[in-house]
């Protein structure tokens, strides 16, 4: 009964989120495949694959990568799309559709809390930008198969194997299928939210959040927006981030939209109404509604969904971004050093 | 070569031939071979049939060339079946119009010689047994491929004749003669119009032999220097089950153009037929070859240029892409345990389990936890994320309050008698304040709250026995573990 009880505690709109992602698992994924069986494929890979065009090889020539963007027609054009809505309405593939991270997701949140790796305090756009750069520029020339750690294989490979097809088991028994295996559990099932892999791995995630970030200035984009006047640093969103997007800076609720993927649940649990997922407020920044009696009156929240936080100071005094390009170039430094070690050692 | 060869096309668009009559036979061993039933049994005790559809042989590639041209050690009547034999790379009769020398197949045969293939009954090609071949011979002879397929596909057979009708227009103005159109012209508009493979078809020729398992595993190989002969690896034997699995494969199966076949490989240069063993410096497969290779024209063009050696490096024909089912020992331990990725696996897989096991065992136990702080991690996001403070400083601002963690910390409890006794009574003033607040189960801090109750319990001793008792001072740290959150 308890489980019960602690479904129907599940707010209105998470309830949506999961079946979507249900629905988008069963038509994405084996035994049925429907949507990729359309174009006569079984899995994501292939024409289908939106992970590999982009990566670049040294030397190439623009009529290379359109030699990649051919052989993978269909999977550029739902990258565009996606990369599209994220403009819009924030990274919605990604929270409410895509069944790789989604599933690792739900499969995460049946587990205790307890005995999960907490992954959401890391610097995650450091080490997502720094690992999307390696995945780019240095695995091509290293010989890395982009394949070899891509979730996008095993997802669907597992769903196969569950529902008892002989080329999933196949794959899992095999030593990269193992690796992969492994990765899933600890970036996806035992990472707390579940969302791990999404936040550091995932160059679909990588280039949507840039769009994400960039869109969240635009007039019409529709984002998680906080109205600092009503946080009451309750802290309550920051915990049920599944993306680790919110922090509480100095007791208010900020969020990073290099990370957030709109999923809503903040918004369903704070209990302040201080967060949203709207486009931008029409009136002016700052303008009271009203004066009365000489008093400015703000009875309308101010959405904002860009905080440039001042939480550094450098030795001059000045403030600046916590996430400044400098650190996302040593991380991608770092770990192209770290992984050249380990493949080096390999080889 | 290509330019040469479109030049001949713009020369052949402009003929002016009859299409005269194509069933000639010259030599009259239609005569004969035309009869059905014309068959008999070989030595091997085979039936065997040597009636000749002629139509099905004027329709196809060889056609308008008549039977001695070919099987020119057949004299006179009755003949041998020895003397049947063809020598593929002898000149035809047939001359190219413009230059006048008579064409032969023989550069696809010196390509041949080079090829792994060379071994095969290349020069008796319609001679012998075709049973005998295939169940003797592991090289293919030329026929082993090349069927005497019909000339022109069912469905290029329209688009031909208009071409053919164009070309007797255009073409003949210039090319006149039954030697250009009859014989030559033909021969070129099938190559633009009737060209009937595709890579599907190729690679289904190259499958016929190496997708055949059991047979693969009965090919024996030489080494080049040492003349030595070894049955084959388990990579060539399922070369073709593996390479159907990589991303050239299945772009093939789903009929794109952007997968590489076979031959587009194995053979990207000339007549397409000079496919060397991958140890072979010249093979277009070795991997000092590969850079050139993998960039021909619309594929990978940068793998010319340095830094790609790792991408030419991916290995097309992978074992670990193969199904068990399909292998000889699967878990072999060259392919599992000594295998980089399996090494990689293990402590993944390892941390993957003590965590399975660690989130199974609390749910049982602990369950009904209602605050939870995830294990690994768990702090540190108290901290970074929502702003706490360290879980040390926690703890040393819940034992700030009655001051006396610090100071007993160092044991030094005699000589501090005076201080001792001030702070039991300041958590006596405090414990009086905690008292109107309503108590809590806290779990998280039931540890430091042991610790200071010891601590404050010891202290409490050595001053004055009866006067404070033991739960007094461990409700103190909760308060400011409260204000804190």
């Amino acid at each position: 009964m308890r489980v019960i009880q602690n479904l129907k505690a599940i707010p209105k709109v998470q309830k949506f989120r999961y079946g979507m992602i249900l629905l988008a698992s069963m038509s994405l994924l084996g035994p049925l495949a429907f949507l990729p069986q359309l174009v006569g494929n079984d899995d994501l890979c292939g024409q289908l694959c939106m992970r590999r065009f982009y990566l670049y090889f040294p030397g190439m020539t623009w009529d290379d990568f359109f030699v990649h963007v051919n052989s993978a027609a269909i999977g550029v054009m739902a990258f565009a799309l996606i990369l599209i809505t994220t403009l819009f309405f924030g990274r919605i593939w990604c929270g409410y559709l895509c069944p790789v991270g989604g599933l690792a997701e739900l499969s995460s949140r049946m587990l205790n809390d307890r005995w999960k790796i907490e992954f959401r305090s890391l610097p995650q756009v450091q080490i997502r930008y720094g690992y999307f750069g390696f995945y780019l520029i240095a695995m091509p020339a290293l010989g890395i198969s982009a394949c070899s750690l891509c979730n996008f294989i095993t997802i669907p490979r597992l769903i196969e194997a569950m529902s008892g097809e002989y080329r999933g088991m196949i794959y899992l028994v095999s030593s990269v299928g193992l690796v992969n295996l492994a990765l899933l559990l600890l970036l996806g099932v035992f990472a707390s939210k579940g969302r791990a892999y999404c936040q550091f791995l995932c160059p679909i995630g990588a280039a949507d959040s840039i769009v994400n970030r960039i869109g969240a200035r635009l007039p019409f984009a529709h984002r998680i927006r906080v109205a600092k006047e009503r946080c009451t640093g309750c802290n309550i969103c920051a915990r049920n981030c599944m993306c680790g997007a919110i922090k509480m800076v100095d007791k208010i609720a900020v969020v990073d939209q290099m990370s957030c993927m709109s999923c809503h649940e903040c918004v369903d649990v704070c209990d302040w109404n201080a967060l949203a997922w709207t486009a931008p407020p029409k009136h002016k920044h700052n303008s009271p509604k009203r004066i009365k009696k000489n008093t400015e009156i703000f009875p309308l929240p101010d959405w904002q969904a860009i905080h440039i936080h001042p939480v550094k100071e450098n030795a001059e005094g000045r403030t600046v971004p916590q996430i400044s390009g400098v650190s996302i170039f040593n991380a991608m430094v770092f770990l192209t050093v770290i992984s050249v070690i380990i493949v080096g050692s390999f080889l | 070569m290509i330019r040469s060869f479109f030049l001949l096309f713009i020369f052949l668009l402009s003929f002016n031939v009859d299409a005269g009559p194509r069933y000639s036979d010259p030599d009259g061993c239609l005569s004969c071979h035309a009869y059905e039933g014309l068959n008999f049994i070989d030595e091997n005790g085979v039936f065997r049939s040597a009636t000749i559809d002629s139509e099905h042989y004027a329709s196809s590639l060889h056609g308008s060339v008549p039977c001695k041209d070919c099987h020119r050690e057949v004299i006179d009547y009755p003949h041998k079946v020895e003397n049947t034999e063809v020598d593929c790379g002898a000149s035809c009769h047939i001359e190219e119009p413009s230059e006048g020398v008579k064409y032969s197949h023989d550069v696809i045969h010196e390509e041949m010689d080079k090829s792994v293939h060379a071994d095969g009954w290349y020069k008796g090609l319609t001679g012998g047994n075709r049973l005998e071949e295939v169940e003797t011979e592991q090289d293919p002879s030329c026929r082993r491929c090349h069927s005497n397929t019909a000339y022109i596909a069912e469905s290029q057979l329209e688009k031909f004749k208009e071409a053919f009708d164009h070309a007797e227009t255009e073409c003949g103005n210039c090319h006149q003669g039954k030697a250009w159109m009859g014989q030559f012209g033909g021969h070129i508009l099938r190559r633009f119009v009737g060209r009937r493979w595709n890579n599907i078809e190729n690679n289904q020729l190259c499958i016929q032999c190496h997708g055949d398992i059991e047979a693969m595993r009965d090919v024996t190989q030489e080494d080049k220097e040492t003349h030595e002969k070894h049955p084959p690896s388990e990579r060539f034997v399922q070369s073709s089950a593996s390479y159907t699995k990589t991303l050239h494969g299945r772009l093939i199966d789903a009929n794109s153009d952007f997968g590489a076949s076979c031959i587009d490989c194995h053979a990207p240069e000339g007549w397409k037929h000079e496919i060397r063993a991958y140890t072979d410096e010249k093979s277009a497969s070795h991997p000092d070859n590969l850079g050139e290779s993998c960039g021909q024209s619309n594929c990978h063009g940068y793998t010319k240029k340095p830094g790609n050696e790792g991408f030419t490096m991916t290995d097309m024909h992978s074992l670990s892409l193969l199904g068990l089912h399909s292998m000889d020992k699967p878990l072999e331990d060259a392919d599992l345990w000594e295998s980089n990725w399996f090494r990689g696996a293990l402590p993944l897989m390892v941390a993957g389990i003590a965590l399975a096991i660690g989130s199974l065992a609390w749910w049982i136990l602990y369950r009904t936890d209602k605050k939870i702080i995830a294990k690994f991690g768990g702090d540190r996001f108290e901290r970074v994320m929502i702003g706490r403070k360290p879980k040390k400083a926690r703890a040393k601002a819940a034992a700030k309050k009655p001051r006396v963690a610090k100071k007993v910390e160092s044991t030094e409890a005699a000589d501090t008698l005076k201080e001792t006794t001030e702070t039991v009574v300041k958590a006596k003033a405090a414990t009086a304040e905690m008292k109107e607040t309503p108590k809590k189960p806290d779990v998280e801090n039931k540890v430091e709250n042991n610790t200071v109750a010891d601590i404050a319990k010891e202290t409490t001793e050595a001053v004055v026995k009866k006067q404070a008792s033991i739960s007094e001072p461990a409700e103190t740290p909760k308060k400011s573990d409260d204000s804190e959150s």
